[in-house]
């Protein structure tokens, strides 16, 4: 049986007799230009949309040719950004890192030799061994960038018994997820823009953003269907310049814009009252806060009436700029919309600012004023629209509790507080012995990059650094080993991502050794078909397990052994082989149609689409099973079962609401007197009164509300010439710090000059490519204005990607993109100065003679002091800046910065948050969900006193 | 029939690059050159103000200008449509590249032939879409068949309000645009400054950055934030054949002509004068041969010409020239002057011929109007006769201490004659904005020192020494000759100066 093609050019679609893609039963030999080549589907390894690519393997060589997409990919259908394409590059890269290193001499100071993969396990696992035979598990720490797969790696740190699962997240989009969980427990939302009526966009979705590529297509598929593109941004975006509406906010007022609107739907009585009156914890609200009357809508309505009334679009106005009108043409365009209406605030506002996640808290409230959740055409919790299948083993929770990751002040912290990490070493929280960077670039991506490395640097802090990385980075340099792993070409992961209101999976796949292995060789180590010695993760944990536990008596060796060979260890393909056989619903028979087992079709179309439905989940009715051992809570209508969970083999993360007093698990809440499973929240109703909030120490941010932001126009002093820098922005070409190694995305774009607007360069003096000086809490960086009408007056904007740097002429990072600095330092008072740009560079590849852009930008991320919100954690990005001309002296690219002013502004910040312990001595609340989450004993405070400030 | 054709929706379009890097990555562009690639721009003031995208490509033109002036068939349209390219083929002479309205085509830093789009024929001719149509994730690209009425392309077209780039260019382009604002597809409407958003403009990009127009008003100005940089096609090498040539011309036209009619002691140059213009002549053929970029296939500009390009044409007039001047040197050589007068008027035809026919070659530059002006013809008359005399005065009065007055008179009426064209010429008014703005740059752009220094010492010095004495007469045919190297190099210049896309 066929399968069709989701590309809608495909198959004579567009133009008769022309197809988008060589017919799939031609893949196992598909001629072109006289040449064979195999064609192998795997998913990009560039942003976390992981659309799917097909590899053209040439037969003879081993080479590969191109990447196209994948036909197949229900969530990319077929299509691609620029960076799928330039996928090639990567592989290609003359620069790449091909065996793994190990430092000689001082960490940093650039010495390097090759060593064998066995001299850097049997160092790490014994490293890893004696962390856990001590009792210190948490003296191994995991820290990953975007992870790219589901599941794998935070099995490996659970069979370890490690709570060392540290992310990115907390400078990335946790502060969106708060906002989102404080709603409805789970953490993202799942816009179904492809059948929206409206669209509300605080990100930049049409240019960046997860999920890029698969997002923009069902946007633009929507618009062309006439709705409305409604987006809020500072910034003239690609995302805005497609909008309707674009609404350039002040940084940090949007939440006023979004109540504003909800001002308005309510005032003019044009939300959904059923889906309010049914779905909102409305109940809980008027217990907390009104008991004395009944409990009846119509209060709860006054109560909305009053609690917004003073959010007017006139107040919208004055505080924002965006004009009253806007603000009340747009929430008539939400209301018509009613329940088709997408939102997605993504990073954003969310990541900018203090209070951030207030952002995602208001606009999730437009969703629910206008009963767009899990709507067709609204925005559906983003579980519902996610399936990760369970593995074979599945270890224990983590028993203990890791205080660097998840400190007592943060109780609430949506993910651990990772940027955090150089100033709780500092403060001698702890230390670490072995640290594993995962894809990831702290030095470069994280705010205070210069505190990164003086950690870094320091043995005493920091035992072992191994880099798991494909290409060089700015933290590889800082490393004891660098360990080349596989780009997404060269590599096993599977994922799954709610790109849409529909449930897929895709497959990551070492291309080669699929070819090699379709070609009747067996191949036993992904190293054996990659180049040089790149490795895959999956096998490096695998063999690192096994030899930290090698005679399985710590019980880790168990959890990496084969399902289909006692005792034996697990190979890759069993794992995953084991999964499609066995978890994913509905694959073992579409596989047996095609007449292949289910890794065989996994490994010839590389997704799968999964046929359960994503709308309207919470409308389920409680099953029979688990309504026969039920119990109502007569005050909170909650439902409890004693019944055990039905077995499902989607383990993806769900938050996890208190059981009752007598153990029973939540499981649903009575509307209107029937059953429904509703929402994983204590309520189990979308918290428009978050009861989190209020018992752990902020009942005034209990209801979505403003928070002021560390850049309103308030704390500004304009006067003195202070303007606010959002740094965030992202480009379409290039994805943080793992496109530097893509020649045809570094020639698109290398510089990351000043977004200034023309009324403020006037005033400055500066004009079109002269040099700015921005200063910031902690020092400055000099860069170039790019003059433009494209951003809101008395706020600048520069740009994420650019300012790569290396400190030795022909290693450390890639020549494509990065300069040669020099880097001082005299007791935590550093400067940066660029000696080279970007050069051409002799090569293998000839293209590399003939770069012709110089700049690489300014790494404005190392002017930038931690700003941890007090609730969510995230690092609030933007910032409070003065924008001067360049000083006699100044270069392009210059840095200042001094450490000791960084570590004093954490400790401004750190002064505002709440800690813990909450109600019952918890560090945090169990429901909420949490990465790797421990055992629930582990979240008990011990009676130790909360750590010093 | 097939009728292949893009449709371009820039209401869909987000400016991702996919189909950038796509298309590098299907066809193995190398880096600092594109097929395709989507230029930005910014239009209007805050906050009414958008960023505005444009794909720009090769537009497979019905009448494709670069496939006329190619003088080796190395560019070429099928019977489809599709214009192609072939790289065994091409000498890398750039003319296609001066013929392209759109900037569509470069020349392969690896193979050193010219290449561009051609909608993917290996991928077409095996029912395959373009690379481009099959990554963009918005269905923007569209690839078809206009004269097939099930194809999306003609079902598009048919429906909606569609643009073309340039269409005063008489070229017929066939990739149609939907949605596109002006200010993307019309070259001259945005303006360029030093840096791009994201980008630097690229240290080689030769356009001119002054501002050609003044159609970008306070009201709504527009920036372009990101285009790609362009390589010039023409430099020196070009200007000084111009410059060779004319002399090599001037001197054949005032031989032959002082056998017809006697200039005054120039018939003393009978074998000196035609010596001296094959010196120039071959410097001629040396210079053309020497700026392709695959010098040794010039020999087949002779074995497979197009007859259509005035280059192929242009290389037999060269030729036939050079042969007659060997043949007048010959006979002078052995004596047989009587003889020349035979050969003198064939000398004359084909030397004005050599100096007129860039004329045409630049007329077929359908990307430089400021070369296709009208006046090019007489100025290179003109500069031929001035040239040539320039060069006679000094020989003569090397060899006999004293120029006649003739002679004098000609250089004279030649150096003002061109003079007035040069300075009309950059001065008046363009039938095009394009030839305008070249205009405006060679009077004002980074060409302006050379243009107004050629005029000062090619024209007023000369004319105001050219009868004091011998000294006055040779030193006015020196700076003659300077100037007019300066000022075909600005010309040369100029006429590529304007952005073309």
């Amino acid at each position: 049986m066929s399968k069709r093609s989701l590309h809608p050019a495909d198959d004579g679609r567009m133009q008769s007799g022309f197809a988008a893609f060589p017919p799939v039963d031609r893949w196992d030999d598909w001629v072109e230009r006289g040449r064979h080549y195999h064609l192998v589907p795997t998913t990009c390894f560039n942003c976390e949309a992981a659309c799917g690519l097909l590899a053209y393997v040439d037969k003879e060589t081993g080479e590969i040719r191109k990447f196209e997409g994948n036909p197949y990919h229900p969530g990319s259908r077929g299509r691609n950004c620029a960076k799928g394409p330039a996928t090639l590059n990567q592989v290609l890269d003359p620069e790449r890192i091909l065996y793994p290193m190990r430092r000689v001499g001082a960490r940093g100071e650039g010495g390097w030799e090759r060593v064998t993969w066995d001299e850097a396990l049997d160092d790490l696992a014994g490293r890893i061994r004696s962390a856990i035979q001590r009792g210190e598990p948490n003296k191994v720490m995991y820290h990953v960038g975007r992870p790219g797969e589901d599941g794998y790696t935070e099995r490996v740190l659970a069979a370890w018994g490690v709570d060392g699962h540290n992310s990115h997240t907390n400078i990335c989009s946790s502060g969106a997820r708060a906002g989102y969980a404080f709603w409805m427990g789970m953490d993202r939302p799942a816009p179904d823009y492809a059948n929206a009526q409206c669209i509300l966009l605080i990100s930049a979705h049409l240019e960046s953003g997860h999920y890029f590529n698969p997002h923009a297509q069902r946007i633009i598929e929507a618009k062309q269907r006439g709705a409305t593109i409604i987006v809020m941004d500072p910034r003239l975006s690609n995302t805005a310049t497609h909008a309707d509406h674009w609404l350039p906010t002040h940084p940090g007022s949007e939440p006023t814009v979004l109540l504003a609107i909800a001002n308005v739907l309510i005032r003019e009585r044009t939300y959904d009252r059923e889906f309010v009156r049914r779905w909102v914890n409305w109940e809980e609200y008027l217990r907390a806060l009104h008991s004395g009357g009944p409990p009846i809508f119509e209060r709860f309505i006054e109560e909305l009436e009053r609690l917004y009334a003073d959010y007017t679009p006139e107040r919208a106005e004055r505080e924002t700029g965006v004009p009253a009108a806007t603000v009340v043409e747009v929430a008539h365009a939400i209301a018509r919309a009613g329940s088709r209406f997408s939102a997605h605030n993504w990073r954003a506002a969310a990541a900018g600012n203090l209070g951030g996640w207030m952002t995602a808290r208001c606009v999730f409230f437009l969703n629910v004023l206008t009963g767009s959740v899990g709507t067709e055409g609204g925005t559906v919790p983003n579980t519902w629209a996610k399936f990760v299948p369970a593995p074979h083993a599945r270890p224990p929770h983590p028993t203990t509790w890791n205080e660097l990751t998840w400190p007592a002040e943060y109780p609430l912290a949506f993910f651990e507080m990772s940027f955090l990490l150089p100033h709780f070493l500092k403060e001698g929280r702890g230390a670490l012995d072995v640290y594993f960077t995962r894809v990831y670039n702290p030095v470069w991506t994280n705010p205070d990059g210069f505190s990164w490395i003086e950690v870094l640097r320091d043995e005493s802090m920091i035992g072992r650094h191994a880099a798991l990385t494909p290409v060089w980075s700015e933290t590889a340099w800082f490393a004891d080993y660098v360990l080349p792993v596989g780009l997404g070409s060269e590599r096993h992961d599977l994922a799954s991502f709610e790109t849409h209101a529909g449930s897929w999976i895709g497959f990551r796949q070492p291309v080669n050794r699929v070819a090699a292995e379709l070609a009747g060789v067996a191949v036993d180590d992904t190293r054996d078909t990659n180049p040089g010695e790149v490795w895959e993760e999956n096998e490096f944990w695998i063999e690192l397990s096994w030899r930290i536990d090698p005679d399985g008596s710590m019980g880790i060796r168990q959890h990496f052994e084969s399902p289909y060979r006692r005792g034996e260890k697990l190979r890759v393909d069993e794992y995953y082989r084991w999964i499609f056989e066995n978890s994913v619903p509905g694959l073992p028979g579409a596989a047996a149609e095609q007449g292949l087992s289910p890794l065989e079709y996994m490994r010839k179309f590389g997704s799968f689409a999964l046929p359960v439905g994503a709308y309207a989940r919470h409308e389920d009715v409680v099953s029979d099973v688990e309504l026969a051992q039920a119990v109502v809570d007569p005050t909170t209508a909650r439902v409890y079962t004693a019944s055990p969970p039905a077995p499902s083999s989607n383990i993806a993360p769900l938050p996890a609401p208190a059981p009752d007093a007598a153990g029973r698990r939540a499981v649903g809440v009575m509307v209107d007197g029937v059953p429904r499973r509703g929402f994983p929240t204590p309520s189990g109703k979308l918290e428009f009164y978050s009861t989190t909030l209020a018992t752990w120490g902020w009942p005034e941010l209990a209801i979505p509300t403003m928070v002021e932001s560390h850049v309103a126009p308030e704390v500004l002093d304009s006067a003195a010439g202070e303007m606010v820098l959002v740094p965030t922005f992202r480009l379409p070409v290039l994805i943080h710090t793992r496109s530097g190694n893509a020649k045809w995305l570094n020639e698109i774009a290398h510089t990351n000059p000043l977004w200034i607007h023309t009324s403020d360069a006037e005033r400055l003096g500066v004009a079109l490519g002269d040099l700015v000086r921005v200063t910031t809490d902690i020092g400055y960086f000099v860069l170039p204005a790019w003059v433009t009408e494209g951003i809101r007056p008395g706020v600048v904007a520069c740009s994420h990607h650019m300012g790569r740097w290396r400190l030795d002429q022909g290693k450390g990072l890639d020549r494509w993109s990065s300069a040669l600095v020099k880097l001082e330092e005299h007791g935590g008072r550093w400067r940066m100065r660029r000696v080279r740009g970007v050069e051409p560079f002799s090569s293998r590849d000839s293209d590399s003679g003939r770069v012709w852009w110089h700049s690489a930008g300014v790494h404005q991320n190392l002017a930038f002091p931690v700003h941890p919100d007090p609730v969510s954690g995230a690092h609030a990005w933007h910032q409070k800046v003065r924008v001067s001309k360049a000083e006699p002296g100044d270069r392009d690219g210059d840095i200042e910065v001094d450490t000791a002013k960084s570590h004093a502004i954490y400790k401004e910040w750190l002064a505002m948050a709440r800690a813990a312990p909450g109600p019952d001595g918890m560090r945090r609340p169990y429901w909420l969900l949490r990465p790797l989450r421990p055992s629930a004993d582990a979240y008990r405070m011990s009676d130790k006193p909360a750590p010093s400030r | 029939m097939t009728r292949w054709a893009w449709v371009i929706d820039q209401t869909r379009c987000i400016g991702c690059h996919a189909c950038t890097t796509a298309c590098k990555s299907e066809n193995e562009v190398p880096v600092g050159v594109f097929r395709t690639w989507v230029k930005n721009v910014e239009v209007g003031t805050f906050p009414d103000v958008k960023r505005h995208f444009a794909v720009l490509r090769c537009n497979h033109c019905a009448e494709p200008p670069c496939v006329d002036v190619c003088p080796v068939t190395a560019m070429y349209q099928r019977p489809d449509g599709l214009v192609d390219f072939d790289h065994e083929a091409c000498i890398g002479c750039k003319a296609c590249m001066q013929a392209c309205p759109y900037d569509a085509i470069y020349m392969d830093p690896e193979s050193h032939t010219a290449a561009k789009c051609n909608f993917c024929s290996h991928r077409v001719d095996e029912g395959l879409l373009p690379a481009c149509v099959v990554v963009c994730p918005e269905e923007a690209l569209l690839f078809g068949d206009l004269d097939d009425p099930t194809s999306k392309v003609r079902r598009v077209v048919g429906d909606q309000v569609t643009t073309v780039r340039r269409p005063e260019q008489g070229t017929r382009p066939q990739a149609y645009y939907i949605g596109a604002h002006s200010a993307t597809l019309d070259p001259l409407a945005a303006r360029h400054d030093a840096t791009y958003m994201w980008s630097e403009r690229g240290a080689h990009d030769h356009r001119e950055l002054v501002p050609l127009t003044r159609r970008s008003t306070p009201q709504e100005p527009a920036r372009v934030a990101y285009d790609v940089p362009r390589q010039r096609a023409w430099g020196w090498p070009v200007s000084s054949y111009i410059w060779t040539k004319g002399i090599a011309a001037g001197l054949g036209i005032l031989a032959g002509l002082s056998r017809i009619v006697d200039l005054g002691g120039a018939r003393a140059t009978d074998f000196l004068a035609p010596l001296i213009a094959l010196a120039f002549l071959t410097l001629t053929g040396a210079l053309l041969v020497g700026d392709l970029k695959r010098p040794e296939r010039f020999w087949t500009i002779l074995t497979r010409p197009q007859w259509k390009s005035w280059l192929a044409r242009g290389a037999f007039i060269i030729t036939a020239y050079g042969a007659s001047l060997v043949a007048w040197i010959v006979l002078a050589a052995v004596g047989a002057v009587g003889a020349l007068i035979v050969v003198a008027p064939v000398v004359v035809v084909l030397a004005a011929l050599t100096a007129a026919y860039t004329a045409w070659l630049f007329g077929q530059c359908e990307a430089r109007d400021l070369w296709q002006s009208r006046l090019l013809l007489p100025h290179l008359l003109l500069h031929a006769l001035g040239a040539g005399s320039a060069v006679l005065m000094i020989v003569v009065a090397l060899r006999d201490a004293q120029v006649s007055a003739a002679l004098r008179g000609v250089f004279l009426v030649a150096v003002l004659g061109a003079g007035a064209i040069a300075l009309a010429d950059a001065l008046g008014r363009h039938r095009t904005a394009n030839g305008a703005a070249a205009a405006r740059a060679l009077v004002r752009g980074s060409p302006s020192r050379l243009f107004w220094i050629a005029l000062a010492i090619g024209v007023v010095l000369p004319a105001l020494l050219v009868f004091a004495g011998v000294v006055g007469a040779v030193v006015a045919a020196v700076f003659a000759l300077a100037g007019w190297w300066l000022h075909g190099h600005a010309f040369v210049l100029a006429g590529q100066g304007p952005p073309i896309s």
